[in-house]
């Protein structure tokens, strides 16, 4: 067994070189660097956890915290039960279906760029498509990015349009799912409901997991699209976007350093928790 | 698609629920291709039309005035030819490396593991935005900036975000597979590459396309290291459509656009095949 | 064969990547010039470059380095990883904040000292913004004071009278006008007098009333002052009244310039270097339209003004009293004042026809109002005092016209006023 324990650091091993040459000083770095004042030219002052207290009596971190969090929380499951349907409608091999696999793929295939400054016209609260679309049936559309109330579903629709993005996790994953798992419950009489629900998301768990947690790490870092749109009311300030312009339009790094390693210490608990509901839920051999 | 597979599934849905189910398709397809309507139309627009009320989803006159500007501009050949360059080889590295590496942890239970993995997810969650100057120091120091190296030296450790994926990825596949190969005293390396790495390649295939996608829309790594114009890749060329005080040339723009989408969409296309072709478990299960 | 045919490609890519990094030890005498040019505007500049280098004859040689996208994030990490480029662009805001960090060199001797670059030769308003603390931290090669383009084809047509080339009009007058046009059908569509969506920036009303935000001490705060908040009343009111398309309508066109070039308002404040002739000239004949150029509107005291946006090239800290890279500095900023509009300059107001001759039917304004163009007193508090501007005050009246201006602006005086005495 000791041998079966070295091989496994064996394999592992070329990741913690890289953890060791490439992640650990920059991590480190960031570390003393969220301990300092620094303009990013001269030297850095060192002055303990001033940031970190100066962050906590910020209300413009509250505020960013806030929007970010909130969106969290409803963006992420949203994606994935978006891109889990699309993935169960596009998986079987029906007539045209690799072209649709493609087509709900391709939202991921663009930079965000592109896709804020489309979704701009999308949005647009005069002239925009689903306004357009609206009031066609005669109903007024709302202002969009440019009401404070509406901010979040604005951003919460973009991320359905993206949820294709992870299709590509479970498409590889439905793949592997023995189908005469499906013909002996076919047999047993069940529906295709009974199918996808004890059948295809148990088996499907471990890969739902990964997407769980990558798309918390996601959500909380959201910036592109946010900081091109950006939201009435400040509706729109993730907290990344506040990050950002805390590092390089106020170049107050330690600062921003430190808001690094408040979201950096919020996604780990999170992931921990999600880690500890997993035994409950994932599915494993 | 065999014609017998066809038939076969085709019991699963009633001719009813089957129409339901393209209508359903056909309408979120139009929903997900409405940019990439927008940037191809936009491209054959001239100037005058593409701000317009209402929009104008469809070019008035077509014009392929801005592929010759944007040509003109940006030698976009040579700029993807360069992303190539770069992602070729890092392709290699962070395919293989990741799968390596998941397979560790996947299949063996040495001490400290589950920290080993924690540490592995937490280097995804402090934001690239305050590592990337001493990241850049290091590199700049050691005379590299201005170079690929940077961009692809570190795919060779394996990137966390394939590592996880390849790990639960991996964690699907039932031990049975391989139980009977260690009892023939097969060797680790050979485990993994005889058995795992066949049966994971609709997920090898998939983290290729990632790792591809990834090099291939960056721009803020390739901004910070890349300094020379005969090193520059297609985001910085898409970058140059726009500069801080001139206007933002969106013919050329989206024209030089759609032309770095063709090969990617050629790729997702040939690629595609993979993610439902993989190895079949059922029957070798059941 | 086939694994040997990937191991040969492997090794070339590898071959290539290491080829692109040999990188040259830097000679004593070549200087790299960061810049936010790129595409055809870097060929342009490039080229600009290319004489300066041929001139010198080998003395000295520059380097262009262009940034397509996020520039002071690179420049600020290149700074930082004590990576500088010799020269680079920066814009008027940040002078003072970059002088302040340290990264720039002092350059105030030897400007003072040239043979053939001295502060006198510069307008007066347009050096300021290079100033900071007593000294002369860059050189500015651009001038782009902002001026009222209007339609002057749709003036005709509505009946309603022109402002002159270098008319004294006042605000109360510009409202006139937009309340004018406002509402009127012109070519099948409702036309506004104006169109006001974060640009013009919150200084051009501020200074409309006669205020300020920061005084010349650099040092009081006189945002809440009777005559600013008067001019951000000028604000509301064409706010208040739709005299410009709603804020949240703007973005339909693409941006603020095209609701001008699609002839849907009479006036748009534009910075001279605006190109909307040569766009004008590009349409169909029935689109056409005839430009017509008047000043910024007179500040309430009867003075007149306008808001310039100058950017500096300045000089890397560690060159700081290097006399070869300063001749490198001057001689490829002359060298501008051939290729933008409008050169700061004194006396070089013709070389706006040379560089633009479309321009030429708005020479008598641009030699107007070069004379009363500024910049605000920009300190290095200015990132924050202007998040503050923009989002807690202009944001706010754009969605709101009922939004309490004056006593926002009360808060932010406090605000800006404790920043500095944190300092």
């Amino acid at each position: 067994m000791k041998k079966r324990q070295r091989a496994g650091f064996y394999f592992i091993l070329p990741w913690l070189i890289g953890l060791i040459v490439f992640t650990a000083f920059p991590m480190l770095a960031a570390a003393y660097i969220s301990l300092t004042d620094w303009d990013i030219v001269g030297n850095a002052k060192f002055i303990g956890l001033d940031n970190f207290k100066n962050v906590f009596r910020s209300e413009e971190f509250i505020k960013s915290l806030w929007v970010t969090f909130r969106y969290a929380i409803l963006a992420v499951p949203l994606i994935i039960a978006t891109s889990l349907t699309m993935a169960v409608m596009v998986s079987k091999n029906y007539k045209g279906m690799r072209i649709f696999r493609v087509i709900y793929y391709m939202p991921a295939i663009v930079s965000g760029v592109a896709v804020a400054i489309v979704f701009k016209w999308i949005l647009d609260p005069s002239y925009g498509l689903i306004n357009g679309v609206l009031s066609f049936f005669h109903i007024k559309g709302p202002d969009w990015l440019y009401d404070p109330d509406w901010v979040l579903p604005s951003y919460l629709i973009m991320a359905m349009w993206g949820a294709g993005g992870s299709l590509l996790t479970y498409l590889a994953a439905l793949k592997d799912i023995p189908q005469d798992l499906y013909d002996a419950a076919m047999i047993d009489g069940a529906n295709t409901w009974k199918k996808v629900k004890y059948i295809t998301i148990p088996l499907m768990t471990p890969i739902i997991f990964y997407n769980l947690v990558l798309g918390i790490i996601a959500a909380f870092r959201k910036f592109t699209d946010a900081y091109v749109l950006g939201g009435a009311g400040k509706e729109g300030n993730f907290y990344m976007v506040y990050l950002y312009e805390e590092a390089f339009s106020h170049y107050r790094m330690g600062y921003a350093t430190a808001l690094a390693w408040i979201l950096f210490a919020i996604i780990l608990l999170l992931t921990i928790i999600v880690n500890w509901t997993k035994k409950y839920w994932v599915y494993s051999e | 698609m065999s014609w017998g597979k066809r038939k076969k599934t085709g019991k699963h849905l009633g001719r009813g629920r089957l129409t339901a189910l393209y209508v359903v398709l056909v309408l979120g397809s139009v929903m997900m291709l409405l940019p990439f309507v927008w940037m191809v139309s936009t491209s054959f627009k001239v100037e005058n039309d593409i701000f317009s009320i209402p929009i104008k989803w469809l070019p008035q006159k077509i014009t392929f005035e801005n592929y010759i500007k944007a040509l003109r501009v940006v030698p976009i050949a040579k700029n993807m030819l360069n992303t190539v360059i770069i992602a070729v080889p890092k392709i290699l590295g962070e395919v293989f490396v990741s799968a390596l590496v998941a397979f560790g942890f996947a299949r063996f239970a040495f001490k400290g593991r589950n920290i080993l993995f924690m540490i592995l997810l937490a280097t995804m969650m402090l934001p690239y935005e305050v590592t990337m100057i001493p990241t850049f120091m290091i590199w700049s120091h050691l005379g590299l900036s201005d170079s690929y190296v940077p961009l692809v030296l570190p795919a060779f450790c394996g990137s966390a975000s394939f590592i996880f994926f390849m790990r639960m990825y991996f964690e699907t596949i039932p031990k049975d597979y391989e139980e009977a190969a260690w009892l023939d005293g097969a060797k680790n390396l050979k485990v993994f590459y005889m058995i795992f790495i066949p049966m994971a390649k609709p997920a090898l295939v998939t983290i290729s396309l990632w790792s591809f996608m990834g090099t291939w829309n960056d721009l803020l790594g390739q901004l910070i290291y890349i300094d020379s114009q005969h090193k520059y890749t297609v985001q910085l060329a898409l970058a140059s459509f726009s500069s801080m005080t001139g206007e933002t040339l969106w013919g050329p723009l989206m024209a030089a656009s759609c032309m770095a989408l063709i090969p990617i969409i050629a790729l997702l296309l040939y690629a595609q095949k993979y993610f439902m072709e993989g190895i079949k478990l059922g029957g070798i299960k059941g | 064969m086939k694994r040997n045919i990937l191991i040969w490609i492997v090794f070339l890519l590898v071959l290539s990547m290491l080829n692109g990094c040999s990188k040259n030890s830097k000679d004593k005498n070549t200087f790299t010039f960061a810049t936010w040019a790129a595409g055809t505007e870097l060929e342009e500049f490039q080229a600009v470059i290319d004489k300066v280098n041929e001139e010198a004859a080998g003395e000295y040689k520059i380097e262009v380095l262009s940034i397509p996208s996020d520039y002071y994030v690179k420049i600020s990490t290149k700074i930082a990883a004590k990576n500088s480029p010799d020269f680079f662009w920066l814009t008027q805001e940040l002078i003072s904040k970059y002088a302040k960090m340290g990264a720039l060199a002092d350059i105030t001797e030897q400007f003072k000292h040239s043979d053939s670059l001295i502060p006198d030769m510069y307008y007066e308003g347009v050096l300021a913004s290079a100033e900071y603390n007593g000294s002369y931290w860059g050189l500015p090669w651009i001038a782009n004071p902002i001026i009222v383009f209007y339609n002057k084809t749709m003036f005709d047509e509505l009946g309603i009278e022109c402002p002159t080339a270098t008319d004294d009009w006042t605000w109360e007058e510009f409202i006139d006008i937009c309340r004018q046009v406002s509402g009127k059908e012109y070519k099948g569509n409702t036309v506004y007098g104006t169109i006001i969506d974060g640009w013009p920036n919150i200084e051009t009303f501020i200074w409309a009333g006669g205020g300020d935000i920061i005084a010349k001490d650099g040092e009081t705060i006189v945002l809440a002052s009777e005559e600013a908040k008067k001019g951000m009343g000028y604000l509301q009111t064409i706010i208040k009244e739709g005299l410009s398309p709603r804020y949240a309508e703007v973005a339909s066109l693409g941006s603020n310039n095209v609701w001008f070039e699609k002839q849907r308002v009479a006036m748009f404040f534009g910075g001279v270097q605006d190109n909307f002739e040569t766009k004008v000239d590009k349409m169909d004949e029935s689109e056409k339209f005839e430009i017509g150029y008047a000043p910024m509107p007179v500040c309430d005291d009867g003075s007149p003004w306008s808001f310039d946006w100058t950017a500096s090239t300045v000089m890397a800290k560690s060159l700081e009293g290097n006399d070869l890279a300063y001749k490198a500095l001057e001689a490829v900023t002359k060298a501008f004042f051939e290729w933008k509009i409008v050169p700061p300059v004194k006396g070089s107001i013709n070389n706006v026809i040379k560089i633009n001759p479309k321009k030429e039917v708005a020479m008598e304004t641009i030699a107007y109002i070069m004379d009363y163009a500024r910049s605000a007193n920009y300190i290095p508090e200015w990132s924050d005092i202007n998040d503050k501007l923009w989002y807690n005050l202009y944001v706010s009246l754009l969605n709101d016209a009922s939004f309490d201006y004056r006593s926002q602006m009360d808060e932010i005086q406090a605000y800006s006023q404790d920043l500095i005495s944190k300092r």
